[in-house]
């Protein structure tokens, strides 16, 4: 791995190589451009196809960033390397290339889907293989306002000077659009619809008016400007977009992980690095990671692999909440327990994830227990030790 | 993604061997070398047509031996005719009367029936094989079909078992349709490898990329390079896959007829081409091995038109093309030098389509769908969008969430522009095969004839105590049997006797491409309609076994059809039937189809006593069956209570005299019904019985109101139940809720004041459900009750119902209602 070889004397530095677990740093989460630096370089110093103006990366390479590929030799930090390109999203692919080719054309991005299925993580990823940062983002909320979106002002220097460019706070957009780079605009349908069509001017003309200042009054976008937004389809209805705004933007929609292989994978490489992140001296072995992903696809799904139906839960099972219980049982172990993460401990994480807005979900999750995992744990020490927990955490 | 090129692959053989990339070549050259030209394709391929069409005219052979079913070789110059115009296929089938095969019994209904086998042999305009026959009649070259007749792979059942390692199941299955080899492609170690590494998804994807977008330039450069392709494919399949598969078989009849047909018109190499699947020329030249014979029986063969939609994958067809009318327009196009608008041209269709369907979709779409899939196709390494890209395209720019739900229409759009209209046309020469004559000429004795002049539907009403509606009525019936698709009976005559039109059937009629190949298929159980009726319903008749409701109703069918033969034959396994099904619902079945032939008996001459006793067994063993199911699971709950409403339906038509001669055991119901209440715990079938026996007077009304009174004393796990129960109770029960109205409703009123918001909101959804199976007297009578409980005068009542909307808001209301209703008729909702 280039990272251990290049970052050994250098532990401070915030250029680290990959997905490595091992990687500390004095930042609880950095971003991705900073954590996959190492990558980042390779592709780049590999990279013989053409780019789009003022993109860090041709398509291609993104694209190889974001679904892995070969490892490149490359010169990070003075050394001579093989840098491994990992996998950063598992699912369809072609989500990833039509997201790209969307960029690289005159519409905007959204990433639609359910809660937990990787909407940030890919749009994070995107920004930072195309434009070299991922931190130029909105978060939409319901009192999120235009300024926030377009510029507003230091009212201090105002009243002292008035209107200059100098008194301006530019908004990330504003930012983005000077840089020829991408807006991150996260949970998009969180935001009231008055505030959301400022969005249409920016996206179609590619420029924000600025009737304050009379000789500089329009900025204009530089190429490889862009918007990546995301939305929840949980909301869908509650804030929609405007047909103008819809008509701006590609909409390309993440499903849940379909199958357990790739789901498995999936908990296992991002529990693996925020163990890391935590510190935390423990490891998920495979057999409680493919008890966690069956747990989660049985419920989500509503029949187990021995074909019995069951009740879903009102929540959304995402992978992203199967990766939060494997962390909770990691903290559990290493603080409360043996160190080893056992089913006991995937059981006593499950109760608050699956059991949220309803309580009847607890019914739920008391029939999965006594229909499913008693009858296995009548074979399987494993499955035993998780029902007889389960069973301790439920009314 | 870039697309890694074959000469920088290994191909690994399935059998532990390695072949290097110059190995490889050096096979490939020594087929492209032989001083016998061969050209390999893959069906439905317009790009391989392209390429065949200009060699067939550059070389001029005087034999072209052709992937084509050898039995058809007759048919060859019909294929060719101006008249015939694709999409057609070839049909043969073979029938083993005299049981060579000895699969009787093995694969027919019973040993008595001969197995039947057939296949088609599809062809579109720009099929390789058909731009063959066409190429090679325009240079005047003879046409030689050297494929093994499908029949010939069937194998005997006195074979021996297979060799270890082969599939026994797979092998022991008869040839599906076609000789289409895309399974094997698909399966082979090289593509898998080659699909991994460029990122393809599907076996299309893969072609479409790498043979049927590249330009169109040198054939003989686009022959090396599928040659290789092929080779590669074949080197990593399984030997013994081939031999499951039928291929080796197949290529020694290759070889044989190509070897016997040279020696026999001293043909030199350079005067033949020989056209096959690519990965037939790599056959083993040394096997000297003969192929199967053809065994006896009767063989036939012939050319329907077909239709894009059979030929689309949608359609089920496995050999199928995925989108037939997408390659047309990419064939026309080409053909007219305007190969480079195949994007813009199918784009537009879509978007019109979809328009058409209500999907807003516009212009600026269209642009970024075919700036969108041009990039894609760049990203994905490709020169040139291939469907799968325009396909993302579209579902990229267009479809604004969910592709499975909001995107549904728009998928809808792609599928329609995808598979087209079009329909084929054989030539008159022909001549049709003798159950299609029999059909068009039943059609015109029928008056019926002008169907074919007109695409239109017709409806027919016919009242079958006229002597030429009879004859219709049994003509559609017997086509219906068939799965001809020309009729749809609208207005039938129901089981449980509630429509009252004993005589009177409507019909719709409507003209289609499907008829012809159905009727053709049908061909393989007799020369006519009425001998090939015959012919398959006993062959349904020994596969209905024991099951009374199928049986039964092939008794029905057979009266329907006016087979009299068969109707006594049918009615004895009706009795055998009764006798042996326990099963509740296909008695209560068996017994609706009996109640109803009794209504025709004296107009058929059935025996009318025989027909009674048949009635009268099956009631009784319905009767028994009944407590068995009183436990069932949820699903069979509209089922059972279906059924006990068939029951006592026909037990109180029999009461009141409508038939003559035998009556039906109502205490026998009874007991039974009573039975089944006790023992059920089922909420909903617990008011349904209880209902029943108010039905029948065996308990009073009031019972009912005291037993849904009983809920209210009840802990709030059982109080939830009352909807269910209630439920029940009103879906039996007319009358009864009708003469105990005021209890019922006192005791619902009571229900509700012990009931808690939460359990009230668990009710709610079922005691809804209950009181919307009411009829409009019944809301209204229980309505009325309601008032008068809570105190509410008539006027007050009159009040309440009075309508508060505009005309003019419901005239609206209606025309918004009648638009939805159409789009959603439009999109199948």
């Amino acid at each position: 791995m280039a990272k251990k070889s290049a970052t050994k004397s250098d532990e401070s530095s915030n250029s680290k190589s990959d997905s490595s677990a091992s990687a500390v740093s004095d930042q609880l989460r950095e971003p991705a451009e900073i954590r996959y630096a190492d990558q980042l370089e390779a592709l780049r110093q590999n990279d013989s196809d053409p780019r789009p103006r003022a993109w860090r990366l041709s398509p291609r390479s993104v694209l190889t960033y974001i679904i892995g590929g070969k490892a490149l030799k490359a010169e990070i930090r003075g050394q001579k390397v093989d840098v491994p390109i990992t996998r950063k999203f598992f699912g369809d692919d072609g989500v990833v290339e039509r997201s790209i080719v969307t960029l690289a054309s005159e519409r905007a991005l959204l990433l639609i889907g359910e809660p937990g299925t990787g909407k940030s993580w890919l749009s994070e990823h995107l920004a930072a293989a195309i434009s070299g940062t991922s931190t130029l983002t909105i978060q939409g909320t319901a009192g999120t306002t235009e300024e926030q979106i377009k510029y507003s002002w230091n009212i201090a220097r105002i009243i002292a000077e008035g209107p200059k460019p100098d008194n301006m706070i530019p908004s990330p957009t504003m930012i983005a659009m000077r840089g020829g780079a991408l807006l991150r605009f996260e949970e998009i349908t969180r935001c009231v619809p008055d505030v959301q069509d400022s969005l249409v001017s920016i996206l179609s003309d590619k420029a924000i008016a600025i009737p304050e200042l009379p000789d500089a009054n329009m900025l204009w976008a530089k190429p490889g400007f862009n918007v990546i937004a995301t939305a929840n389809s949980r909301d869908q209805g509650v804030n929609e977009l405007s047909a103008a705004l819809k008509r701006r933007f590609n909409y390309i929609y993440i499903p849940v992980v379909a199958d357990q292989k790739t789901e498995v994978e999936i908990v296992r490489q991002r529990s693996t690095e925020l163990i890391a992140q935590y510190e935390l001296p423990v490891k998920i072995n495979a057999p409680i990671l493919q008890m966690l992903a069956t747990v989660f696809r049985e419920i989500r799904q509503g029949k187990t692999s021995e074909g019995v139906s069951i009740k879903q839960p009102s929540t959304t099972l995402s992978t992203a909440e199967a990766i939060g219980v494997a962390l909770d049982a990691a903290l559990h172990a290493r603080f409360f327990g043996s160190g080893a993460v056992t089913p006991g401990d995937v059981a006593r994480n499950l109760v608050g994830s699956i059991v949220k807005e309803d309580q009847a979900d607890l019914a739920i999750l008391k029939e999965y227990n006594t229909l499913v995992a008693r009858k296995r744990g009548v074979t399987d020490v494993g499955w035993k030790e998780f029902h007889d927990t389960l069973a301790g955490q439920l009314p | 993604m870039a697309t890694p090129g074959i000469e920088s692959m290994t191909a690994t053989a399935s059998c532990g061997s390695t072949l290097s990339a110059e190995q490889l070549a050096l096979r490939v050259d020594a087929v492209l070398n032989d001083n016998l030209y061969w050209f390999p394709v893959r069906h439905h391929s317009a790009a391989v047509a392209h390429h065949l069409e200009t060699v067939i005219t550059q070389r001029r052979p005087k034999v072209v031996f052709l992937e084509g079913p050898a039995e058809a070789q007759e048919l060859i110059p019909y294929v060719t005719d101006v008249d015939t115009r694709p999409p057609i296929a070839l049909y043969s089938s073979y029938r083993d009367d005299d049981n060579v095969l000895g699969l009787a019994g093995i694969a027919s209904a019973s040993e008595t029936i001969p197995p039947r086998f057939a296949c088609w042999y599809p062809l579109l305009s720009y099929s390789p094989e058909y731009v063959a026959m066409q190429a090679a009649a325009r240079v005047k070259a003879e046409v030689v079909f050297m494929d093994l007749p499908h029949f010939a792979q069937i194998k005997p059942a006195s074979s021996p078992p297979p060799a270890p390692g082969i599939d026994a199941e797979l092998s022991a299955r008869p040839p599906q349709a076609t000789t289409d080899s895309d399974h094997l492609f698909a399966e082979s170690g090289f593509y898998q490898s080659l699909a991994q590494a460029a990122g393809y998804k599907s076996w299309d994807e893969t072609w479409d990329t790498l043979f049927e977008t590249t330009d169109r330039g040198d054939p003989e450069h686009f022959r090396r390079e599928l040659a290789t392709f092929c080779a590669a494919v074949r080197a990593t399949i399984a030997p013994e896959r081939l031999v499951q598969d039928g291929t080796i078989e197949r290529e020694r009849h290759f070889l044989q007829t190509i070897r016997t047909k040279m020696t026999d018109d001293g043909l030199h190499p350079a005067e033949v081409m020989v056209v096959c699947g690519g990965l037939h020329l790599f056959l083993d030249r040394d096997d000297v091995a003969p192929p199967p014979a053809a065994p006896a029986g009767t063989v036939l063969t012939t050319i329907v038109p077909y239709s894009f939609f059979r030929f689309s994958e949608l359609s089920g067809y496995g050999a199928g093309n995925r989108a037939p009318q997408f390659y047309q327009t990419g064939w026309d196009l080409n053909r007219s030098g305007r190969g480079e608008d195949l994007l813009a041209e199918y784009v537009v269709s879509v978007l019109k389509q979809a328009r058409q369907d209500g999907y807003p979709v516009s212009s600026a779409d269209a642009i970024s769908i075919t700036q969108n899939a041009r990039m894609l196709a760049g990203l994905r390494g490709r020169a040139k969008p291939v469907l799968d890209d325009i396909q993302d395209a579209i579902i990229t720019c267009c479809c604004k969430g969910n592709p499975a739900d909001e995107g549904l229409p728009l998928q809808r759009a792609i599928d329609a522009v995808n598979i087209g209209t079009k329909i084929g046309k054989v030539t008159l020469k022909l001549g049709r095969m003798p159950i299609v004559s029999d059909f068009h000429g039943q059609l015109s004795d029928l008056g019926l004839g002008e169907l074919f002049d007109r695409e239109k539907r017709i409806n027919l009403d016919l009242d079958k105590r006229q002597p030429l509606d009879e004859r219709r009525s049994i003509f559609l019936h017997r086509l219906g049997f068939l799965d001809v698709p020309l009729a749809e009976l609208r207005d039938r005559q129901q089981p449980d006797l509630a429509s009252g039109l004993l005589f009177r059937e409507r019909w719709a009629l409507r003209w289609s491409p499907k008829i012809d190949p159905a009727l053709v298929e049908q061909n393989l159980y007799g020369d006519t309609i009425e001998s090939a009726v015959l012919s398959k319903l006993q062959e349904q008749l020994a596969v209905a076994g024991h099951q009374a409701d199928l049986v039964c109703g092939h008794l029905r069918k057979s009266i329907d059809m006016d087979l009299p033969t068969l109707i006594t034959e049918v009615q004895d396994l009706c009795g055998v039937a009764v006798d042996q099904d326990p099963a509740f619902a296909s008695l209560v079945a068996a017994l609706g189809h009996l109640a109803l032939i009794d209504r025709y008996a004296i107009y058929r001459n059935l025996k009318r006593a025989e027909l009674g006793d048949l009635i009268v067994r099956c009631f009784d063993r319905a009767c028994f069956a009944l407590p068995d199911v009183a436990s069932a699971p949820d699903e069979q709950h509209a089922m059972i209570v279906n059924g006990v409403q068939g029951l006592a339906e026909i037990l109180l038509r029999y009461e009141r005299g409508d038939a003559s001669g035998f009556s039906l055991d109502r205490s026998l119901f009874v007991e039974h019904v009573r039975t089944a209440f006790n023992q059920t715990t089922v909420p909903y079938l617990r008011g349904a019985f209880v209902g029943m026996l108010a039905e029948l007077r065996e308990v009073p009304p009031a019972e009912l109101a005291r037993q849904v009174a009983a809920y209210a004393q009840t802990s709030a796990d059982q109080m939830v139940f009352a909807g269910d129960f209630l439920n029940g109770i009103l879906a039996v029960s007319r009358t009864s809720v009708m003469l105990g109205a005021e209890p019922l409703v006192v005791a619902i009123d009571q229900l509700l004041r012990s009931a808690d918001w939460d359990v009230f909101l668990m009710m709610l959804p079922r005691l809804r459900a209950a009181f919307e199976l009411l009829q409009a007297p019944q809301v209204d009578a229980v309505a009325r009750v309601v008032a008068r409980q809570y105190g509410l005068s008539a006027d007050d009542a009159e009040e309440l119902t009075e309508l508060k909307t505009s005309v003019a808001a419901a005239t609206l209301i209606a025309d918004i209602d009648r638009e939805v209703s159409e789009i959603m008729s439009r999109w199948s909702l």
